[in-house]
């Protein structure tokens, strides 16, 4: 394992300032409250927000609707509905059944899903793709290169 | 394990220590946060209990469980980062990039580094009602000045977002955020964005401390 040592760059003066706004509080906890189900679910997956967007954005540049994409990949529509607004986790076998209708990779579809521990460099690829793509109704040009880019890390089939 | 050298506070003199800052957390890393916290959360309960203060004055991450937090670490963007001093985690946090968009102008729409999740050890927080001052100062502020230089090597500007637990409130407005609004899909917590500008100026120290 690699050590890597380099001093952060602040003053004792700018730690003593900034850490007047910590005294003011009893914490500076960010999450839920004591409903928060963070604590009760603990077995489940968040869904995953960038494979929602990655199939919004391919399914519009097939000129797909919702229904076509479910009939295509044999899979239920109101699953479908739920992983593309980022509401639900999809189950192993629709993730497989949209990586053939999408023509990518399942094994990487998997790992956008949270279904499978993510490689450094598609998480990069998925990082740059979010950063580039917003939910908007048309593909703006730079939307497509996005996809395009992101398709060509996930097309990668190494899993066949 | 990369890591950073930094360094805290330590009351009342406010003597400089020396910590490691390690971005890289694993689940394992997680396991490890909460098996050290769990014992020091059960005393200050007991504690609380013992003074028979009411329960609305509790922390309000006191219920929290780190490695119960760790299934986050499965997505793709997601981040841990700690602040160790010895072997002691003094402070962690869970950033993702890219999954949320800013509310605030000139930057409405863009990318920024959300913080799902952020605390202190429990020797950190600052308990007057159990007579409790916190071990070390600066925790918060360096993950935050932390979630600001991950904002920026992204390209996303220093733009972060997240919503905090009321208790937390005044300190997000203390490190210049903005509170934009309570969301009912989120405990109707309220929503702090840092822009760009707010996060120029909490690196440069020109947050004002009033």
């Amino acid at each position: 394992m690699k050590n890597i040592k380099h001093r952060d760059e602040y003053s004792r003066d700018w730690l003593l300032r900034a850490a007047e706004a910590e005294d003011r509080v009893t914490s500076f906890s960010v999450g839920g409250l004591a409903a928060d189900v963070g604590w009760l679910d603990a077995g489940s997956i968040a869904p995953a927000p960038i494979l929602a967007r990655f199939i919004e954005l391919a399914r519009r540049a097939r000129n797909l609707t919702l229904e076509s994409l479910a009939v295509r990949a044999e899979i239920d529509l109101a699953e479908l509905v739920g992983v593309t607004e980022a509401r639900q986790q999809p189950t192993p076998r629709t993730v497989y059944r949209l990586s053939q209708v999408l023509d990518v990779s399942a094994e990487n579809l998997m790992e956008l899903a949270g279904l499978a521990e993510p490689r450094a460099e598609l998480a990069q690829a998925a990082l740059r793709f979010a950063a580039r793509s917003e939910p908007t109704v048309e593909l703006s040009e730079e939307e497509r290169n996005a996809l395009n880019e992101f398709v060509k890390v996930l097309v990668d089939k190494s899993d066949d | 394990m990369s890591f950073r050298v930094i360094q805290l506070l330590e009351p009342p003199e406010n003597k400089l220590v020396e910590a490691k800052l390690i971005d890289t957390l694993k689940p394992h890393d997680l396991e490890l946060v909460e098996r050290a916290w769990t014992p020091e959360r059960d005393r200050l309960l007991r504690e609380y209990l013992l003074r028979g203060i009411d329960r609305r004055a509790y922390p309000q991450s006191l219920h929290w469980r780190w490695d119960k937090k760790a299934r986050h670490l499965r997505e793709l963007q997601a981040r841990a980062t700690g602040i160790l001093v010895g072997d002691a985690w003094q402070g962690v946090m869970l950033t993702k990039s890219a999954t949320q968009f800013a509310r605030l102008q000139p930057d409405r729409g863009k990318p920024l580094v959300y913080i799902d999740y952020i605390e202190a050890a429990p020797w950190n927080l600052n308990l007057p009602d159990i007579g409790q001052q916190r071990r070390y100062r600066g925790v918060g502020p360096v993950l935050v000045r932390e979630a600001i230089l991950q904002s920026q090597r992204e390209g996303f500007h220093g733009r972060l977002g997240l919503h905090s637990l009321p208790q937390s409130e005044h300190f997000y407005t203390g490190c210049g955020m903005t509170g934009v609004e309570r969301d009912a899909a989120k405990q109707n917590l309220l929503y702090f964005e840092m822009t760009r500008e707010a996060a120029t100026r909490y690196m440069e120290n020109e947050v004002s401390a009033t």
